[in-house]
């Protein structure tokens, strides 16, 4: 197809502001499917994506389009809506040539849609403004539009104001399309080269992948190569979705489809991993490789240790359709065996955590999430650790580097100074403020992803009344005044309770959490000190009372069966609990290193 | 003899009878009981001899114990009528104990106990204190008390226990000091003393959980407990399980029948039995107790095989609140296992903590883990 009749784009917005809704009304309008088929939101195909209003992994659909006499084909290239999955957003960003950047009217812009903004800038694709939802009763679009403007440098006469819902306005948005967005290049002539933008793994046929062909084009039987990975497949089959998959002879330049050759594990085929052709190869990849880098941590213990080999199944057949998480074995002298577990960000976690409880009956105790750190020893190593116990000893770090993101958050103005505070208490530094319209504020920060990644959201949102969104992208590792705190619990240092943090909070972080502790871990018949130490060095002491009484006063003939059954229940919560030493510790103390209290 | 080492029924068994009437219901009071103003005693009585009838069987019970409720509220010529047919089913036990309402306590009564073979009376004193009694929503009085146990003496009973309940709301160490000097200064053979305890269910617990009753402090409770066994020992009282004390001699022998272990038949409703390695409960309502005794069904509503674990752990858990603690023969013959083997795990590690303590025959709490048994016995309560 001449590449001048194609338009890829893709489709960014915040949560809910209406990015499923115009695809389908899209995919209507171009009789790619009927009304009836776009009750079901195509484009999201998990339930939890649905669940929650997020698309997580991007899916293209082909739409044609008669415009003045010319039938377009629409390549629609749906991105996951989390800027957790940036890398795979930027690389659907990269797979088109155009980008809907959509608000909602009645919300204007928001923290998300300032990150999905600069992704687009980043990566050079061409911007549309859209302003959605112009039929609902609160949609201010002027206001929003000036937002665009403001914040996006969008011009707000070149906004394109719908309602993706009623229909209204996207007949012309498809217009514009074909009008205002430019097609591919056509490279035709050239080596082939094809970049990966999303895979999924199909039970029957292997690893499924999603490609823009940049140049050339690819066809079936062909050899093909993946330039990074440096492995050779035959195509067995090549297709588009209309939306359903439609096999195809050939994806031909500028083009968008998906390939099946036999790949068999996702693992194999990292998303932005460049395709050539294995017998005419072309000499550079396209610049994009990135592996995917997981910057939260967690570890994930069975509820019950003989549940391991459940719960190691049920990651494996997670890790099957998700190639940036990750999981290893993991034994802690605290909580027995379970896994570590990482993750692109705080929402992926979140969603995995979720599908492990929803899809798999596996009762699960998981500590608090930390970042990775980069350790450079004093003979110069530089190595990536993802938990506090594995630090190497002190003598031996020369220098200690924390994640650092660029945190955007949009609020109302009357909640900026309660934000302010809560900010700078986790050591984020105020970059800019700028005034959205007078209620409205974008404030960025350069924040240790440390501090925001447990419960910063949640504080946020409570401090501006639901009000604050909130972004961020990782922009580098750098070194901080950090420390480990080591927890000890009865004289015997706990590996699943240490931390690490900076110094200047290290020793209120410590206190807070044995007073946390004390609540959590109930009596003993013994006292338990709670230590807090750092270096070696004890700083803080909370104690454990021993209880003084417990026994059963009367204990006679018509007692005996339910007295037994109260001791049995008894025992039974012993068990639950993780010995440490001769300390029974309950699962939810292990969470209590979550809460930093505020 | 089989394998499970059940307890054959020449085995000394006890009999315990419950009259579930009272006056009235005290607040603290789990067990069951109805007021006796509500029920025409004598059905409940027939009902209550119809059902021993059914254990003609059993060639002799070894004790008897009739608790309730209050038997002593009963009418006399119903007490009566279920004395006299006690006696025609055990003549001459070791030990017959009756519980005795010190402001249900006359003469004549207790006179008639005395005739009817009973050897042992236990006072519900609860407290020789005025405002602790008022606080427990009990009726008699501190001197009720105190002239019912000279009243029994005086009858000739040589065996007279009383029970007392510490850690009453409001109640402090001094006052329990005072309980104790009163108490083991009247001329009787054994004491039971209760740390008060808040059952599901009661007024009192409804109260605690309404904020309306603040209980004791725990450091209290357990300083009152230290008190009760010193100071009992020093009056020549010897603790012999976690909550009675006796002089020697006068230890409760049907009492110990459950520490031991063995089997027993509860009679009336909501009586428990262990028989024939099953633990039954008898429906808890005079009404259809009544009715199923009436038309020949069984009288409990729930029953449960006692296996041989179960047999295990509970021995375990019952010897070990008895100050001797376990005796490992005597565990053997009665349960065919061996204790240090079976519970090899439990009594090494709270043997390291100082909490069990081991002779050559016999293991046993320490002292100090007394008042903490629970959070100990809990790891023999399964295997």
């Amino acid at each position: 197809m001449d590449t001048k009749y194609i338009r890829n784009f893709s489709i960014v917005a915040h949560i809910d502001h209406g990015k499923s809704t115009l695809a389908d009304r899209m995919l209507e309008l171009t009789g790619t499917i009927t009304q009836r088929q776009a009750q079901e939101q195509l484009l999201d195909n998990m339930d939890i994506e649905r669940e929650r209003g997020i698309t997580i992994k991007a899916s293209a659909v082909t739409m044609e389009y008669e415009y003045e006499g010319n039938t377009y084909m629409l390549n629609l290239i749906d991105t996951p809506g989390h800027v957790d999955f940036h890398y795979e957003v930027s690389r659907a960003l990269a797979a088109c040539e155009g980008a809907l950047l959509v608000v909602d009217a009645s919300q204007g812009v928001e923290a998300q849609t300032v990150a999905n903004a600069y992704l687009a800038v980043e990566t050079g694709v061409e911007i549309m403004g859209i302003i959605n939802k112009v039929d609902l009763p609160a949609a201010q679009p002027e206001v929003a539009a000036e937002e665009m403007e403001h914040v996006l440098g969008i011009r707000r006469n070149e906004c394109f104001k719908i309602s993706a819902k009623t229909g209204e306005g996207v007949q012309d948005l498809l217009n514009a399309i074909c009008e205002l967005l430019p097609g591919p290049e056509d490279r035709g002539d050239e080596e082939t080269k094809a970049l990966v933008f999303d895979s999924h793994c199909d039970p029957y046929r292997g690893v499924i992948c999603y490609v823009r062909v940049f140049s050339g084009s690819l066809k079936v039987r062909q050899k093909i190569r993946l330039m990074h990975k440096g492995r050779s497949y035959l195509v067995t089959e090549l297709g588009k979705f209309y939306p359903e998959m439609t096999p195809v002879e050939e994806i031909g330049v500028g083009e968008v489809g998906y390939i099946v050759a036999n790949i068999r594990n996702l693992a194999d085929v990292s998303v932005g991993e460049t395709i050539t052709d294995d017998a005419a190869p072309a000499d550079e990849p396209l610049a994009s490789y990135q592996a995917p880098m997981q910057m939260v941590f967690s570890d994930f213990y069975p509820g019950d240790n003989t549940e391991y080999a459940r719960l190691r199944a049920a990651f494996e057949k997670l890790a099957l359709n998700d190639a940036s998480f990750s999981f290893s074995p993991q034994n802690s002298p605290a909580l027995g065996f379970g896994f570590r577990c990482g993750f692109l960000g705080l929402l992926h976690m979140e969603i995995i955590q979720e599908r492990l409880e929803r899809e798999n009956d596996v009762d699960i105790v998981q500590t608090a999430p930390t970042v990775s750190y980069e350790v450079v020893t004093r003979d110069g190593d530089v190595r990536r650790i993802e938990s506090p116990s594995e630090l190497p000893d002190r003598t031996h770090i020369e220098e200690l580097r924390e994640p650092f993101v660029r945190l955007e958050i949009i609020t109302s103005s009357e909640s900026i100074g309660g934000i302010m505070k809560l900010a700078e208490g986790r050591r984020c530094k105020l970059i800019k403020t700028d005034y959205l319209n007078p209620t409205r504020v974008l404030m960025e920060y350069k924040a240790p992803l440390a501090e925001i990644v447990y419960d910063f959201y949640d504080l946020i949102k409570g401090i501006s009344r639901g009000y604050a969104t909130m972004d961020y992208e990782f922009t580098g590792f750098e070194a901080t005044n950090l420390v480990k705190i080591d927890i000890l619990v009865n004289g015997q240092p706990v590996d699943a309770l240490s931390l690490i943090v900076h110094r200047d909070h290290a020793e209120q972080r410590g206190r807070k959490l044995i007073i946390k502790l004390r609540r959590a871990i109930p009596r003993h018949q013994f006292e338990i000190p709670l230590q807090v130490a750092i270096g070696g060095k004890i700083i803080a002491r909370e104690t454990i009372k021993a209880y003084r009484k417990d026994v059963t006063a009367k204990l006679y003939g018509g007692d005996v069966t339910r007295k037994m059954k109260v001791l049995k229940r008894q025992k039974e919560g012993k068990r639950r609990m993780k010995s440490v030493g001769s300390v029974q510790i309950p699962q939810k103390a292990f969470m209590s290193i979550l809460d930093t209290g505020e | 003899m089989n394998a499970y080492a059940t307890p054959s029924d020449e085995e000394a068994i006890g009999l315990y009878l419950h009259v579930p009437f009272c006056e009235r219901k005290c607040p603290y009071c789990s067990f069951y009981s109805e007021p006796l103003a509500e029920h025409e005693p004598a059905p409940l009585i027939s009902a209550m001899i119809a059902e021993m009838d059914r254990y003609r069987s059993v060639r002799s019970f070894h004790t008897v114990y009739l608790g309730g409720g209050s038997p002593t509220c009963l009418p006399v010529q119903e007490l009566a009528r279920l004395l006299d047919a006690i006696r025609s089913h055990c003549p001459s036990p070791a030990e017959f104990t009756v519980e005795c309402n010190p402001g249900q306590t006359n003469a004549e009564a207790l006179a008639m106990l005395r005739r009817h073979g009973v050897n042992r009376v236990s006072f519900g004193a609860q407290s020789l204190d005025t405002d602790e009694l008022e606080q427990l929503g009990r009726r008699h009085s501190p001197e009720e008390a105190i002239a019912a146990v000279r009243l029994a003496r005086k009858e000739g009973f040589d065996n007279v226990g009383i029970d007392l309940i510490f850690a009453i709301p409001g109640s402090d160490l001094a006052g329990w000091r005072r309980n104790l000097e009163l108490a083991t200064s009247l001329d009787i053979q054994h004491i039971s003393a209760y740390s008060l305890t808040y059952e599901p269910g009661t007024a009192l617990d409804q109260a605690r959980r309404a904020g309306r009753v603040e209980p004791v402090d725990e450091d209290t409770d357990r300083a009152m407990y230290e008190l009760a066994i010193d100071y009992l020992a020093s009056a020549g009282f010897q603790q012999y399980e976690i909550s009675n004390f006796a002089r020697a001699g006068f230890a409760c022998l049907h009492n110990q029948g459950y520490w031991h272990n063995r089997p027993y038949i509860g009679i009336g409703p909501g009586a428990g039995s262990y028989f024939q390695g099953r633990r039954a409960l008898n429906a808890p309502d005079i009404r259809r107790y009544v009715e199923k005794i009436r038309t020949g069904e069984e009288a409990w509503e729930q029953s449960e095989p006692i296996g041989r674990d179960e047999r295990v752990c509970e021995t375990a858990v019952l010897n070990l609140r008895r100050r001797q603690g376990v005796n490992l023969a005597a565990f053997r013959q009665a349960t065919g296992a061996d204790f240090l083997e079976v519970f090899d795990n439990p009594v090494r590690r709270h043997e390291d903590q100082g909490w069990i303590e081991r002779t050559p025959d016999a293991v046993r709490l320490t002292r100090k883990a007394l008042a903490v048994a629970d959070s100990i016995l809990c790891d023999f309560s399964a295997l």
